[in-house]
């Protein structure tokens, strides 16, 4: 657990220097890995699951935004970071209609847009899942200041089994304030009781 | 690999099997002697108590119940307690003919603890719940359950505290076994309270107090972390339920027959 922390923490220095604050004050009380300044919200248009145009910033405007890179077949940090948000909006429901939860998947050729909405189905309805080709979607992912995600092929792959490779992706949730803003992130191995903590935290900025 | 179960970062997968050579290795060195010295006297119902509370051990720490109990559900950890201080140390007891006994007491000079474990019955309770209280502290199992050795600390301690909480009563040696009331109470006080507390603390907890398996990949999309915990905390309260209370119920019948042979004895005088 401590490990999948430092690297969470690596990575929000990382997304911390390379993102431009804007001077904003990160409250405090958050236990997420919290930013020195602020950052603000990524720019990016993706395709939802409906099949429409997603623009990232005008679509989330106002709300609590909870922003993941993940992929469908992933085995681990995906089901694991979904599960946890899910778990605490049903523990916490007026935190469940105050987030918007939205899911990119980086696996462009197999996360389609069906594949992606039965996936997310599992875990709550509500979440949106946003899809691309491979351009756009690392776009996405510059325009998020994390790391683009790319594919790995397993030692068991061969010819007969093509599709048995995995993506190495930013495990982190990226948490939006309703003000558009960023000031913390979320790495995998965050718990539950920390999530409503600074869900609640972050909810009232800018509401 | 590693020598004994350990909590890992990776999807859990029915078949993905894995070996625990230090497991393999405690079965060993609890069977081979004591089959070593059945030779020439092997009794039937010992030996098939015996091997079974070594089996379940086994069967116990090993993958897949020990690899789920280390980093993946709640629930099978409390599996494991249960089967450890319940089923296998009470078997394993049992297993162990007195004259076995007899010679492990004097080569290891035992006699006087266990004779003291057998007056004053506090302190195997005392013990027994210390260890479950130890061993369900989030501090303790999130800083135990993510290496080899704390999880062999664990089950260790289990096993360790088993046979000391079931020795006063099973025990081979018949002038160091509790009956009739004592032995009675001291079930019923050693397994019927202290769970209650942790218990209680698994089923109705908002959130999932181990985080070493709340943030672990879920084992079932079905099976949340919470959920997870919730039976867990049941069956810490009403696991030990039919064994403990099997035995009460057992030993109350044994001292009521043996009450009503006295009886019978001095009425007949």
């Amino acid at each position: 657990m401590r490990g999948r922390r430092l690297i969470g923490l690596g990575l929000s220095v990382a997304i911390g220097a390379a993102a431009c604050g804007s001077g904003s004050e990160v409250p405090s009380g958050l236990q997420g890995f919290t930013y020195a300044e602020r950052v603000a919200k990524p720019d990016f248009v993706l395709t939802d699951t409906g099949g429409n145009s997603f623009d990232f910033q005008e679509e989330t405007k106002g709300r609590l935004t909870l922003l993941f890179f993940g992929y469908v077949n992933c085995p681990d940090v995906c089901p694991v970071q979904l599960g946890q948000l899910s778990q605490v909006f049903a523990s916490h429901p007026d935190l469940g209609r105050a987030a918007t939860v939205v899911f990119v998947g980086v696996d462009h050729a197999r996360d389609t847009p069906e594949a992606v909405r039965a996936y997310l189905d599992k875990f709550d309805s509500r979440f949106i899942g946003l899809v691309g080709d491979a351009t756009s979607l690392e776009a996405a992912q510059l325009a998020a200041a994390i790391p683009v995600a790319y594919r790995e092929q397993l030692p068991e792959v061969d010819e007969e089994n093509p599709q048995f490779y995995t993506y190495a992706h930013a495990g982190t949730v990226l948490a939006f304030a309703p003000d558009g803003y960023s000031y913390s992130t979320y790495p995998m191995g965050v718990r539950q009781s920390e999530w409503v903590n600074d869900l609640t935290i972050l909810a009232d900025i800018g509401a | 690999m590693t020598w004994w179960c350990t909590a890992l970062d990776e999807a859990w997968s029915w078949s993905r099997w894995r070996p625990y050579p230090g497991v393999w290795a405690m079965i060993g060195l609890l069977v081979v002697p004591y089959f070593w010295n059945m030779r020439g006297r092997f009794e039937r119902r010992h030996a098939l108590l015996f091997g079974g509370g070594a089996l379940l051990l086994w069967l116990t720490t090993d993958w897949p119940i020990g690899t789920l109990g280390a980093g993946y559900l709640a629930s099978a950890h409390m599996l494991q307690y249960l089967l450890y201080t319940m089923v296998v140390a009470p078997l394993l007891i049992l297993g162990v003919p007195e004259w076995m006994a007899r010679r492990l007491v004097a080569r290891f000079r035992l006699y006087r603890v266990l004779g003291f474990l057998s007056r004053g019955l506090w302190l195997p309770a005392l013990a027994f719940n210390l260890v479950l209280i130890a061993t369900h502290v989030p501090a303790t199992v999130d800083g135990l359950r993510q290496g080899p050795f704390g999880n062999f600390a664990i089950d260790l301690a289990w096993l360790g505290a088993g046979l000391v909480m079931w020795l006063p009563v099973l025990g081979p040696l018949p002038e160091l076994r509790r009956r009739g009331l004592a032995a009675i109470g001291y079930l019923f006080f050693a397994t019927g309270f202290v769970p209650i507390v942790p218990g209680s603390f698994l089923t109705f907890a908002s959130f999932p107090l181990y985080e070493t398996y709340e943030t672990a990949p879920r084992v079932n999309e079905f099976l949340t972390a919470i959920n997870d915990q919730r039976i867990a905390g049941l069956a810490m309260k009403l696991g030990a339920v039919p064994i403990a209370w099997g035995m009460i119920a057992l030993l109350f019948f044994r001292w009521q027959r043996e009450e009503e042979t006295a009886q019978l004895a001095e009425l007949s005088h």
